[in-house]
């Protein structure tokens, strides 16, 4: 009997956080082929992550090219690339060892770009620097602002990076910078990122690729895979097979 | 771990819960969290407490009406997250088995689609009414005061001066309710419904009928029309969106009430095909055709190898997304499966296809593509012979088919060679008809049906399990007639190959605007898969004034292959029965739990279910009839208001909507405003809504509804479902509406809560104390639908399994946050007596569900329709068209687009360079979405949709702001009938993605209420957010019929409202 992806990409999930930290390889890989556009994923992760209107942490970019009738439309979901080379990192000014974010080593979030909002001072000059546009200053907006009455679900806890955390008033994250960060706290709980756990095409993969045996280090090595802006030298955790070059769509 | 986790949580939930400084550092993942949880260290901070089991609730969507699972995570009593339901067929592939531990199943989330994951912010929308309005203003003006539930339920019973402090109406006597309840004796129903029977088959006339019911002659709405049936007529019910269990709960009113008029909203969604997949699916009974069900068929999407789709746009609508994309996606990619898609629009599925997949088909004209294979497919004998040559139910067993047709079967030829009714034996002298009793001993005449077999005629009965008949294929024949000379015949396949053959494959495509070869390149493709082929259809087809005709077409073509009731072929919807019938074993069957009251009889407001020759009022008009008469289709939406604006064929006096929005989901819904704001034709409207919506906002009372989230139903399923289920949804936070006593019972006012008041007040019997029977009570929403709950554990072979004891604490526990005026476990426990712990099983999964192995029986679904499928419609050739007094066709075919006296619009069409259609966007559903900021964040307006060769002709650009207009509304305008008239006015999209010449916009954006524009409540001000008006909605530039003039352009037979007919212009702005 097959199982749906969701399930073996969360026993893959659970082998791979039983190994050390350090052993492990977090990666995404997004099967454009089989994106159908429907933005759960974009939606769905504001709704974990408590963000507000217009803050996105992966966005789905929506692409047509031809002219009729010979067209081709392409669906391009774009989370946090999770650099190995983090041009964000590089362009904070918090930096040392208590720095405000960083290309995390250790944990759950080994391999992730992380971001700790008691450190950060929104100085926003991470946002320009990140080549993906994945960073955002949170504006301190909310979904109810200009209706009748604030709404209990927007001052509900989100759970980032581990910490359970009103987004109240003046309170972090606002003024923040704010990123995807593979739904650490999900992770850490034997839970997909939430993106990829919605995904309703099974486009998205998520994984310690360096485990051959995961799905996602399965699915990586029987394609091309193909990278966002690779000449940028990044280094993204997170890959793409597509039909299109992408590189000339996304550019 | 959870368990460990948790102790330690509790012990430090004290101590650190005021300590935020345990904000996150580099110092807390140097630590390990995964680690830390392990060792039961984690802080009260840190626990993800939307992973544990006791804070999740599974239930059912309703943000649209595909019914997706959903596990609602609640922190504090609030709903925080929503996801899919991994017991949920629709949210996994393969779903996880009903016998899975709940604790296993809290950290597994299934995936569904961005208005699944907005939902909560439905629930938590600031505009929602929790108090009922009355209106202080004018209808629509958007003025109102709260009034207390019980009045407001008194003053519609008793009825009055209701709006004495309304200007201008000072004087107006209303009639209530108990005044419509006229007739009540189920006896005299009973006679009465028997007379009118016989009235309009003309063996009864007016005066007899007079004469006989002389003594309650009052009680009907017009004695000189006695099949207007009674006054409890006028009282008319109406509905948007509504599934199991609300459905049976209004069902129970409105029976015992005696309304004939309870009309739902299919026509407006895709009615025709409904209505010709009802006709497909008649069955022979005696002497002619019955039980024809309303639904229709879907592919077997995760078996099938090659899939045409015809206006199924199933990314982003289709029933739906989370359960349909996740079955093809993989398969596609990997070859496994081929589609060709039939859309103007190069919609997502289409681009998922490969480079010939799209097939920009010109709107409405999907059956002559049909008709072209159909032509291709019989004249190159792809078809399936064995299967098309059974004549009955024992020679589809004996190939191993579940279902059979009647392409076989000999239809009678008038005197002009039209097809008419099948020959009976009886009339060739082949075999007397005889008398059968039926199952309940009722005895009825029984006429054999005819083949040729080999040249000979043979008598058939259609439903023999026995003797198996087989017959000629393709019969034109004369047989000599029983009484002198001869009888002329053709076979169902002869007639279609006749009616295929009117036009040559390239006259075909030139109506469809494409090549020939592709309908040939798709005739070959179709007919060699065997039965994993399929064509697939939804709304596109259906939803134009030749809805039935193109539905019919294509459908037929899934006859010519042979692929019902297959794995990857077409099959239906199967789901578990809750009304109790079903099976002894199931506790509370309804049927006997349901007090005898008088059925409902007389002509509905909207003459459904009718024939227009047998009224009392075709003498006197003839053709064209006033309005149509539906004798194939129901719940025609399009009819409910204008008909009651017509008064024909009578007045009605009150109107209860619910969940309804008609003047926003209906093409020219402006024209139902006129209605809504007569208050002769209107005298009272009363309605049942979570927001002032866009046809409540002219109610004369609003009753606050529940959210979903907060309320029961059992969604049911659809034909692409290969699984049997019953979803069900129920309360899973608390209501912000007023708290109320009904029944002596405290419950948050709801739409059954109304219901419960009116029933009470008017003293209906089925309803109180007692209401299922002595000891049994209806007081409360959930005195039926746990029953039904329960009913729905015990269907099948086998029960659901007993709840465990981990069941029933987790049951309990992640129910804490809920009051007693919702949930009570001990009152729910003694509701259902000795069926709890299996009530207790299929709550907690959200529902009964079968399992994935148990779907599929060898190459066969197990879930099986299993019945005749009709190639040639007898039913539908004898009805005559009311408008022009002509028959049906029995044959579908191509038809063109019309109006309702056979017109094709060229007046309405000149000027107007456009094809206006419309689409869904998955962020979107009609009108109920745009509440939802997650969504309209996402998609802030939506665009209409232009052709770069028609944006080049007409100087657009992409951003160009343009005002749609046409023949029936050429300003451009939505007049609301309250002084505001909304201008059209969307922006362009230039793009590539569409057939040039058609213009598109996606449905839910450019709303007018539902917090869209001011309200003034209780002398305050409630400022409208201008996000809900964002965007253009252009139904009311859709054609209005030129003959019933308040009405738009609609499909006479299958009852569909036309989307996709109208000719427009964009007017820069």
């Amino acid at each position: 009997m097959n199982q749906d992806k969701l399930i073996t990409m969360q026993e893959d999930l659970r082998r791979a956080l039983a190994k050390p930290a350090e052993q492990r390889r977090w990666a995404m890989l997004i099967d454009v082929r089989k994106c159908v556009g429907c933005h759960a994923c974009t939606v769905g992760c504001a709704s974990e992550n408590k963000l507000p209107p217009k803050l996105w942490y992966r966005p789905v970019f929506e692409y047509e090219q031809g002219k009729f009738p010979a067209v081709t439309r392409t669906f391009l979901p774009r989370p946090c690339m999770q650099c190995d080379k983090p041009p964000c990192v590089a362009a904070c000014p918090v930096k040392g060892k208590d720095g405000a974010t960083w290309k995390e080593t250790k944990g759950a979030a080994n391999g992730l770009v992380v971001i700790n909002y008691a450190k950060c001072i929104g100085c926003a000059q991470c946002v320009p620097a990140c080549p993906y546009q994945a960073r955002t200053i949170d504006p301190g907006t909310n979904h109810s602002d200009g209706t009748p009455a604030p709404q209990a679900y927007e001052a509900a806890a989100a759970f980032e990076y581990g910490t359970k955390r009103q987004r109240l008033g003046g309170s972090q994250p606002i003024g923040n910078a704010r990123k995807c960060h593979f739904c650490v706290h999900r992770l850490q709980e034997g839970q997909l990122p939430m993106c990829i756990s919605t995904c309703v095409g099974r486009a998205g993969y998520f994984g310690d690729e360096s485990d051959p045996q995961s799905l996602i280090a399965k699915v990586k090595k029987a394609n091309k895979i193909q990278i966002l802006k690779a000449p940028k030298g990044t280094g993204p955790r997170v890959y793409y097979v597509a039909n299109e070059k992408l590189e000339v769509i996304y550019g | 771990m959870a368990k460990r986790g948790t102790t330690r949580r509790d012990f430090l939930k004290t101590g650190a819960a005021g300590c935020g400084a345990l904000a996150l550092s580099q110092l807390d993942f140097a630590r390990g969290l995964v680690a830390r949880a392990e060792a039961g260290e984690l802080t009260a901070q840190e626990l993800y407490e939307l992973g544990k089991v006791e804070n999740t609730l599974n239930t059912v969507c309703l943000n649209c009406n595909t019914g997706c699972g959903i596990k609602v995570k609640i922190l504090d009593g609030v709903a925080a997250k929503i996801d899919g339901n991994p017991y949920s067929p629709w949210t996994m592939n393969p779903h996880l088995p009903m016998a899975t531990e709940l604790g296993a199943t809290a950290k597994v989330d299934g995936a569904i689609c961005p208005k699944g994951q907005a939902g909560h912010q439905g629930a938590y929308d600031p505009y929602r009414i929790t108090r009922v309005l009355k209106r202080i203003g004018k209808r629509g003006e958007g003025k109102w005061k709260s009034v207390p539930f019980d009045q407001a339920i008194d003053e519609i019973v008793k009825g009055g001066k209701l709006f004495a402090d309304v200007p201008g109406e000072e004087q107006r006597e209303v009639a209530g309710l108990a005044s419509m309840y006229a007739l009540r004796d189920p006896k005299v129903f009973e006679e009465m419904a028997a007379d009118i029977a016989k009235l309009r088959k003309k063996k009864l006339t007016v005066a007899e009928f007079k004469a006989k019911h002389a003594a309650n002659l009052d009680k009907l709405i017009d004695p000189d029309h006695p099949d207007f049936g009674p006054r409890n007529n006028q009282f008319v019910y109406m509905w948007g969106r509504k599934k199991g269990g609300r459905s049976d709960f209004s069902k129970r009113f409105y029976e015992a009430f005696g309304t004939a008029n309870a009309h739902g909203h299919t026509t407006v969604c895709q009615g025709s095909l409904y209505f010709a997949c009802k006709a497909m699916s008649e069955q022979y009974a005696g002497d002619g055709f019955k039980d024809g069900q309303k639904f229709y068929w879907q592919a077997d999407l995760e078996n099938s190898e090659y899939v045409v789709f015809v206006g199924a746009n199933l990314f982003d609508a289709n029933y739906g997304p989370p359960n349909r994309t996740p079955r093809i996606t993989q398969r596609l990619v990997d070859g496994a499966l081929k589609i060709a898609v039939l859309d103007p629009r190069f919609s997502k599925l289409a681009s998922k296809g490969g480079p010939s997949a799209w097939i920009p088909v010109k709107p409405g004209t999907d059956a002559a593509f049909a008709m072209g294979m159909t032509r291709w497919i019989l004249e190159n004998q792809r078809f399936d012979s064995k299967f098309l040559a059974n004549a009955n139910k024992a020679a589809a067993a004996a190939d191993k088919e579940a279902t059979w047709s009647n392409g076989p079967w000999l239809v009678k030829l008038g005197k002009d060679g039209e097809p008419g009714g099948f020959l009976r034996a009886s009339e060739i002298g082949l075999k007397a008809k005889e008398v059968r009793k039926d199952k309940d001993g009722k005895e009825s005449d029984f006429e054999w049906l005819v083949v040729l077999k080999d040249g000979k005629p043979v008598a058939f009965d259609p439903n023999d399990e026995k003797e198996a008949v087989e017959g000629d294929l393709f019969v034109d024949a004369e047989l000599p007639a029983e009484q002198a000379g001869t009888v002329r015949v053709k076979s169902s396949l002869q007639i279609m190959r006749e009616a295929a053959q009117q036009k040559t494959l390239a006259e075909y495509a030139a109506i469809c605007g494409i090549e020939p070869k592709v309908i040939e390149a798709v005739a070959r493709e179709f007919t060699s898969h065997g039965k994993k082929a399929a064509i697939d259809m939804h709304r596109g087809p259906a939803q134009h004034t030749n809805g039935f005709y193109n539905i019919s077409s294509l459908m037929n073509l899934n006859l010519l292959v042979g692929n019902f009731d297959w794995a990857g072929g077409m099959i239906a919807a199967s789901t578990w029965n809750a009304d109790g019938t079903k099976t002894d074993k199931q506790p509370f069957s309804f049927k006997k739990l349901t007090p005898k009251t008088g059925k409902p009889f007389g002509l509905s407001i909207i003459r459904h279910d009718a024939k227009y020759e047998e009224s009392t009022i075709f003498e006197g008009a003839k053709y064209p009839a006033k309005r149509n008469w539906w004798p194939l289709s129901s719940d025609v939406y399009e009819e409910i208001l204008p008909s009651i604006a017509d008064a024909y064929p009578y007045g009605a006096k009150a109107v209860f909507s619910y969940m309804a929005a008609p003047t926003y989901a209906l093409p020219a819904g402006q024209t139902n405003v006129e209605a809504l704001t007569d208050l002769e034709k209107l005298p009272l409207y009363f309605a049942s809504d979570i927001v002032v919506g866009p046809t409540s906002m002219y109610a004369d009372y609003v009753f606050p509804d529940l959210h979903y989230l907060e309320r029961w139903e059992l969604h049911g399923s659809h034909p692409n479902m290969p699984v049997k289920v019953q979803p069900v949804r129920q309360p899973v936070i608390a209501s912000p509406n007023e708290v109320v006593k009904v029944f002596g019972e405290e419950q948050p006012i709801s739409y059954e809560a109304v219901w419960l008041a009116l029933a009470d007040r008017l003293g209906l019997p089925g309803f109180g104390k007692d209401g299922f029977g002595p000891g049994q009570d209806l007081r409360r929403p959930e005195d039926l639908y746990l029953r039904m709950v329960a009913n729905v554990a015990f269907d099948g072979k086998e029960p659901v399994a007993d709840a465990s004891a981990e069941d029933l604490r987790v049951f309990a526990e992640s129910r804490r946050h809920l009051p007693k005026s919702v949930f009570d476990q001990a009152r729910w426990e003694a509701v259902c007596g000795a069926a709890w712990p299996k009530v207790v099983t299929v709550l907690t999964r959200g529902g009964r569900f079968d399992t994935q192995e148990a779907s599929y029986k060898g190459d066969h679904v197990a879930n099986k329709y299993g019945k005749l499928i009709n190639l040639y419609q007898e039913k539908t050739a004898k009805v005559k068209d009311a408008f022009t007094g002509k028959h049906y066709l029995g044959l579908a075919r191509y038809v063109p687009q019309v109006d309702t006296l056979g017109r094709e619009p060229t007046g309405l069409i000149e000027g107007f360079d456009l094809h206006l259609i419309t689409q869904r966007d998955v962020r979107m559903t009609k009108s109920r979405t745009i509440t939802q900021s997650y969504l309209t964040s996402s998609l802030p307006e939506n665009p209409i949709l232009v052709s770069s060769v028609d944006a080049k002709r007409l100087g657009l650009k992409t951003g160009s702001k343009v005002k749609v207009v046409s023949a029936t509304n050429p300003d451009g305008l939505w007049d609301l009938k309250n002084g505001t008239k909304k201008p059209m006015v969307g922006t362009v999209q230039v793009t590539e993605t569409i057939r040039p010449g058609i213009v598109t916009f996606t449905l839910g954006h450019g709303h007018w209420a539902t917090g869209a524009s001011d309200a003034q409540i209780d002398g305050m001000l409630v400022k409208g957010d201008p996000r809900r008006a964002a965007g253009v909605h252009a139904n009311a530039a859709m054609w209005i019929d030129p003959h019933l003039k308040n009405t738009c352009f609609i499909d006479k037979v299958g009852g569909s409202v036309s989307f996709y007919d109208t000719r427009v212009r964009l007017v820069r702005v």
